[in-house]
């Protein structure tokens, strides 16, 4: 009882029935059905974003993945130019997706495990190299961007005023939750992080486990990018752009420790649904921009601190 | 004296003692500024390809008008530039200082509009707050001990939202003075190339001095630096004050060749002065590369603008082309490191 009182998941949670009371207090129909739905489509992406920084940051070595953004926009981007109305061109959109993708994460995974550079300074040239080909594929190819009328109907529609898409993230959510809380996989992924050492000494493979998640980052950020070409109607330069820090910024939210060894995703999950409440709320009180940037980067850096002391034992809300 | 006192202390130290592990087998120790040098040397070396590409493509790019014009570009990524190489080289990293930018500028524009204060007080008021943000980083990261990729991350929003506050649409002027200064020239010499030149005397002293051995130490371990008895928490600190008093020259100079405000005018410089610092072969690790190299990086992404235009290049292979470079750095990197190692 203690534990579950003490635990990031319940903060979270109880700041998200805060502001949503809050919010149906002070602007009348904030909670009602749409609107909810709506949120609840936005807090989705960044949820499924938030897997792959949440892998990454897990597998330890100042592990940060920003190249999500670019394969995103290149999973979207090829998704789209492949997808035709059928449903077999949709699974040919994502299998392709998936596969370009995985490329670019094994490139991250390697460079970073055996060329030894820095995850930030390989994903962000990573990135910065895919967007830049994009710019010149998408001015050179004119390929179809728009989304197909199943697509759009898969990442936008709904069943009984739940979201289809919601209905993924919850089973996205569930096996990474699996996977990392009660897998052997994910034991060993947790082992690589907190003491990579200790789990090379135990017979861990660290690079391999490296190299995986890395892959595994950038697969799942390409195929959220269809997703996303649905959700938005249209693949575009830039689609996955507004994703790479928010990303990152989710996963600390949500307790990922960025020395690696330490997260769980249900409350990364939470911290995604937060901090769509909270950019909603501040919208629905019609606090510009200003305001909203400085209360998200006082929130961030709340959170900052709480990881802080947690990781000191001083306060147990980890 | 001393070396009796060593030599009763260790006996078996003797230089003769066969006990002693062979000197053959270790590197000979380059001394701390030419391996500093080296490290820059693929920068260096990618500016003058940059270079030789430009004199190809451009006859009169080495005219006065056509260098002073480079230069007045170049001023504000410089100045950006060195400012990420402080704080790097002290062994952090600080994603705030393309939204200090934007801050500073719109401080620039937006407060004798607001307040009706004079050229001077404008431009005093908007190095306080530049150096301010300076401290609130060094303090987050030096003595909370915070992660600065997210610590600066949460700032550079809160920068961003105050330049946002000051100037909710682009616009405005900045001070006529600035933009007249910066236009200037003495001769041949753009007296834009004043704050770069303060900014690179500044630091060559610095670095000579306690206060720089004492920073790139700090990047290179910081906790044998602190086991040492040096205050490694006020050095980040300072770094963070000296980089955004970069940040500060920076501002000035895009303030005064744009000429209005605009809150976003600054963001896309943090990742350009990342990349540049990347070039430039100073580690992100902390403690390893010199100012020359970051330089030269910052040098190279604004004259690779030049060859993506001169050549004939759609505009739309520039990014593709600054991430080549980026990659080619990397590579440059890593048999550096392999060849120490």
């Amino acid at each position: 009882m203690k534990e579950m009182l003490n635990s990031r998941r319940t903060l979270l949670l109880a700041l998200v029935v805060l502001l949503l009371v809050g919010g149906q207090l002070v602007v009348p129909g904030f909670t009602n059905a749409s609107q909810f739905a709506n949120q609840l489509k936005i807090a989705t992406f960044l949820g499924l974003f938030g897997i792959s920084q949440t892998l990454v940051m897990m597998a330890g070595g100042q592990g940060l993945d920003l190249s999500v953004g670019a394969a995103a926009t290149l999973g979207g981007m090829v998704g789209a130019a492949l997808i035709d109305q059928g449903s077999a061109g949709l699974l040919l959109a994502f299998g392709a997706a998936a596969l370009c993708g995985a490329v670019i994460g094994a490139i991250n995974g390697v460079g970073i495990t055996l060329f030894k550079v820095p995850p930030l300074v390989m994903t962000l040239a990573m990135g910065s190299l895919v967007d830049g080909a994009l710019i010149v594929w998408s001015s050179v190819m004119h390929v179809n961007t728009a989304a197909s009328p199943t697509l759009v109907a898969l990442a936008g529609g709904g069943v009984a005023g739940v979201p289809t898409i919601a209905a993924f993230w919850l089973a996205a959510a569930s096996l990474v939750w699996w996977f990392v809380d009660h897998s052997a996989w994910g034991r060993r992924l947790m082992a690589t992080g907190a003491n990579p050492t200790a789990a090379r000494l135990t017979g861990g493979r660290v690079r391999h486990v490296r190299i995986a998640v890395y892959v595994a980052s950038a697969t799942i950020a390409s195929l959220v990018g269809v997703l996303l070409v649905g959700y938005v109607g249209q693949a575009f330069l830039g689609l996955g752009t507004s994703y790479v820090l928010t990303s990152v910024v989710v996963a600390v939210i949500g307790g990922v420790s960025l020395a690696g060894g330490r997260g769980d995703y249900v409350a990364v999950a939470i911290a995604a649904i937060f901090l769509t409440v909270l950019t909603s709320l501040l919208t629905a009180l019609q606090i510009g921009e200003a305001g909203r940037q400085c209360i998200f980067g006082a929130t961030l850096l709340a959170f900052l601190a709480i990881n802080g002391w947690s990781v000191k034992g001083r306060l147990s809300i980890g | 004296m001393k070396a009796h006192l060593a030599e009763a202390l260790h006996p078996s130290r003797d230089p003769a003692d066969p006990a002693d592990p062979p000197a053959r087998n270790r590197r000979p120790c380059l001394p701390a500024s030419v391996s500093r040098a080296a490290s820059a040397l693929p920068g260096v070396l990618m500016l003058l390809i940059v270079i030789g590409l430009n004199a190809h493509l451009q006859p009169d790019f080495f005219s006065a008008d056509s260098l002073s014009s480079n230069l007045q570009n170049a001023a504000p990524v410089i100045l950006i530039c060195m400012a990420q190489a402080v704080v790097v080289l002290a062994g952090e990293l600080d994603l705030s200082v393309g939204a200090g930018i934007s801050l500073v500028n719109c401080a620039l524009a937006g407060l004798p509009v607001l307040t009706g204060w004079d050229t001077g007080a404008t431009c005093l008021v908007a190095l306080a707050a530049a150096l301010a943000a300076g401290v609130c980083n060094g303090v987050l990261v030096g003595y909370l001990r915070q992660s600065a990729l997210i610590a600066t991350f949460a700032t550079s929003a809160i920068w961003f939202g105050v330049a946002l506050l000051l100037m909710p649409q682009p616009g405005g002027t900045v001070p006529e003075v600035l933009g007249d200064w910066f236009a200037m020239r003495v001769g041949p010499v753009p007296l834009a190339a004043v704050p770069v030149v303060a900014a690179v005397a500044l630091w060559a002293v610095l670095q000579r001095h306690r206060f720089g051995r004492r920073l790139i130490a700090t990047g290179s371990s910081t906790e044998a630096v602190f086991k040492s008895g040096i205050d490694t928490r006020r050095i980040k600190l300072l770094a963070y004050v000296l980089a955004w008093l970069f940040v500060f020259g920076a501002a000035l100079c895009i303030s005064a060749e744009t000429a209005s405000g605009d809150a976003r005018l600054g963001l896309p410089y943090t990742l350009n002065s990342v990349a540049a610092v990347v070039i430039g072969g100073i580690s992100l690790a902390g403690g390893r590369g010199s100012m020359i190299g970051a330089i030269s990086g910052a040098l190279v992404l604004v004259l690779i603008g030049n060859v993506v235009y001169f050549a004939g290049i759609p505009s739309n292979y520039q990014e593709l082309f600054k991430g080549a470079v980026i990659v080619v750095a990397l590579g440059f990197t890593f048999i550096g490191a392999r060849r120490s190692a």
